[in-house]
């Protein structure tokens, strides 16, 4: 087989293929980030003008709540992929870090009546700080013993703030609502998931990043080259936790109540790292794609019902065929190395047909 | 260069290690031999900050080395390769060895680009750079041998430890490895081998110390040291020696 068949060069037509694809998802990305601007403003209108209240108010606001959605899973799972995707382990309990940035935005927006401005990044700081604490012990376990350890983690910090009176116990807190701030509260989380984004993009380009994948492929290999195992892992863990805790924050005066099962919830652990899976764990955009594929697909299936129990078997069909099929994710589907790959396909084609 | 003083490492009830005690001298490349489970590995293992020590003590330019993590042994120059290879499996070889530069001896602010033109260079003498852009699942056992020297190679170590990277390789492939070590050696790099290959041993090292049940046997210049009676009855065996000077 010559050098050539292994080039990862694309071919001219490849290119301009390629181009073209990302020219069509730049206008979807633009369309979905004016579209908020724009429902929203009709609606303001429709609330002044009594006669058309109704449907396409209705309408509006519920893409708008969508859109928003999504953009806190796109985070979720993009943050998650930093420890469980970059790193390997396989963390459980991520739910505790949104929890946490969440109730920090609740105290204070509630109890310390202090701006949602000043509040919100105070909230990624104690998810980050909180991720540090439990990392150093945690951390030293692997695989299933670390995913079983944060899932407990995870479970107990909301039981232990249910059980506070300061942070309003049972009844949950009450950030003051903001009113008219659909958009507002959709590009704070399009800007969180964005932000998750560039983060990775950067962290995979760096030192910081080849140590993680290191840690990931082999621990001890990594450790004695040099790689400092421990810092890393919990530098990994408390900037997932970190990502993760802004989501909450935001969410939690989005919301403008908050209680143990609204911001604790476990399923989140578990949709997190479906749609980082389905989509690609280790890669940059595969979070993204599974994110946002899955989110909606919850969404539009879970309206009624029955269908919601669909929708959930659904799930799990998809998560099994995905790890048995493209265990790399949709993203290496479409261009990477599997077997099973489009990408293999188009090259074994070519180099068959030479 | 190193110093060990009564190294003593036990698993439970066994003394995998019992107060070994010798020295390394800068510039040498040094023997270590013994028959399975002598300890060997478990030496590389303490002196690397894999295991921790439980009596005894190691001295690297002075510096005490047990009780430090792997990685902050690994800065102070001191590169290790794995007998049963640990390869980043995902990364391609290049990005292996890129690793290892990244993150070795005084290499804390070397940036990404830089480190990959050192990779290149170790994978150059090692005998890799044509197979540079191939993932790791793609080579052979002696290549990923050769893989486990470059990234430890890449971390610019003045001490090299090397366990058994000739074990399981044909003669071809040995006399390629030895031409790898002897090159390495010439870089001024101090190296300590594990080997089982005697033609090793005696091909290229200047003084060679023999383990036996966790203790320090013997200890000499591959001539004395194969000669030697107790070395004959604890691992090479009659008939070695009497092939020897048959």
């Amino acid at each position: 087989m010559s050098e050539a068949a292994f080039s990862t060069q694309p071919s001219r037509t490849g290119r301009r293929i390629r181009r073209a694809i990302l020219i069509a998802f730049l206008l979807v990305v633009v369309v979905v980030l004016v579209l908020p601007l724009t429902l929203t403003q009709q609606a303001a209108d429709a609330n002044l003008d009594p006669t058309t209240l109704g449907i396409d108010f209705a309408i509006n606001k519920s893409i708008v709540r969508t859109e928003t959605t999504i953009a806190m899973f796109v985070a979720l799972a993009a943050a998650w992929n930093l420890i469980g995707g970059l790193t390997g382990y396989a963390a459980f309990g991520n739910v505790a870090f949104f929890g946490l940035g969440a109730y920090t935005v609740g105290f204070l927006t509630d109890k310390q009546h202090l701006s949602f401005a000043l509040a919100l990044p105070l909230a990624p700081l104690v998810a980050a700080a909180f991720a540090g604490l439990i990392g150093v012990p945690l951390l030293r376990l692997r695989g299933h013993y670390f995913a079983i350890a944060t899932l407990g983690t995870g479970v107990a910090v909301g039981e232990v703030i249910k059980n506070l009176d300061v942070f309003g116990g049972a009844t949950g807190l009450f950030p003051p609502i903001l009113r008219h701030a659909d958009a507002l509260f959709f590009y704070l989380m399009a800007a969180n998931a964005g932000l998750a984004v560039v983060v990775t993009w950067l962290v995979m380009r760096s030192r910081f990043g080849y140590g993680l994948i290191a840690i990931r492929e082999n621990e001890e290999a990594a450790s004695v080259l040099g790689v400092n195992t421990t810092a890393y892992k919990v530098g990994a863990f408390a900037l997932a936790a970190a990502l993760t805790g802004l989501a909450g924050g935001i969410f939690a005066q989005w919301s403008s109540f908050i209680d143990q099962e609204s911001v604790f919830p476990i399923q989140y652990n578990v949709q997190m790292i479906l749609m980082a899976i389905i989509g690609g764990a280790g890669t940059l955009f595969g979070p993204v794609a599974g994110a946002i594929v899955l989110e909606w697909l919850i969404l539009s299936l879970a309206g009624g019902g029955a269908s919601a129990v669909y929708a959930q078997m659904g799930l799990g069909v998809l998560l099994a065929v995905t790890v048995i099929f493209v265990p790399r994710g949709v993203v290496d589907f479409f261009g990477g190395s599997s077997k099973l790959s489009l990408g293999y396909f188009r090259r074994s084609l070519r180099e068959t047909s030479v | 260069m190193l110093e060990l003083a009564g190294v003593t490492k036990r698993f439970g009830g066994v003394a995998a290690l019992s107060n070994v005690s010798f020295t390394v001298a800068e510039g040498e490349i040094l023997g270590l031999i013994g028959p399975n489970g002598a300890g060997k590995t478990t030496l590389l293992n303490c002196i690397s900050g894999v295991y921790r020590l439980d009596g005894g003590s190691i001295t690297f330019d002075g510096r005490r080395l047990d009780g430090l993590p792997p990685h902050q042994v690994a800065r102070l120059g001191i590169g290790r390769t794995f007998q049963v290879v640990k390869p980043f499996a995902s990364m391609t070889v290049r990005e292996n060895a890129a690793v290892g530069a990244l993150f070795g001896s005084g290499q804390a602010h070397l940036a990404p680009k830089a480190a990959f033109s050192w990779a290149d260079e170790v994978l150059e003498l090692v005998g890799l750079a044509r197979k540079a852009r191939l993932t790791v699942g793609s080579l052979t056992i002696p290549d990923r041998k050769r893989l486990e020297v470059a990234r430890a190679l890449a971390t610019k170590p003045r001490l090299l430890l090397l366990d058994e990277v000739m074990a399981g390789l044909n003669p071809v492939e040995v006399d390629e490895a030895l031409d790898m070590v002897r090159k390495v050696h010439a870089g001024g790099i101090t190296i300590v081998l594990i080997e089982h290959v005697m033609r090793v041993v005696v091909g290229v090292c200047d003084r060679v110390i023999v383990l036996h049940m966790g203790q320090h046997l013997a200890e000499g210049t591959p001539d004395e040291v194969l000669q030697d009676r107790r070395v004959i009855e604890a691992y090479l065996g009659e008939k070695y020696a009497a092939r020897r000077h048959g």
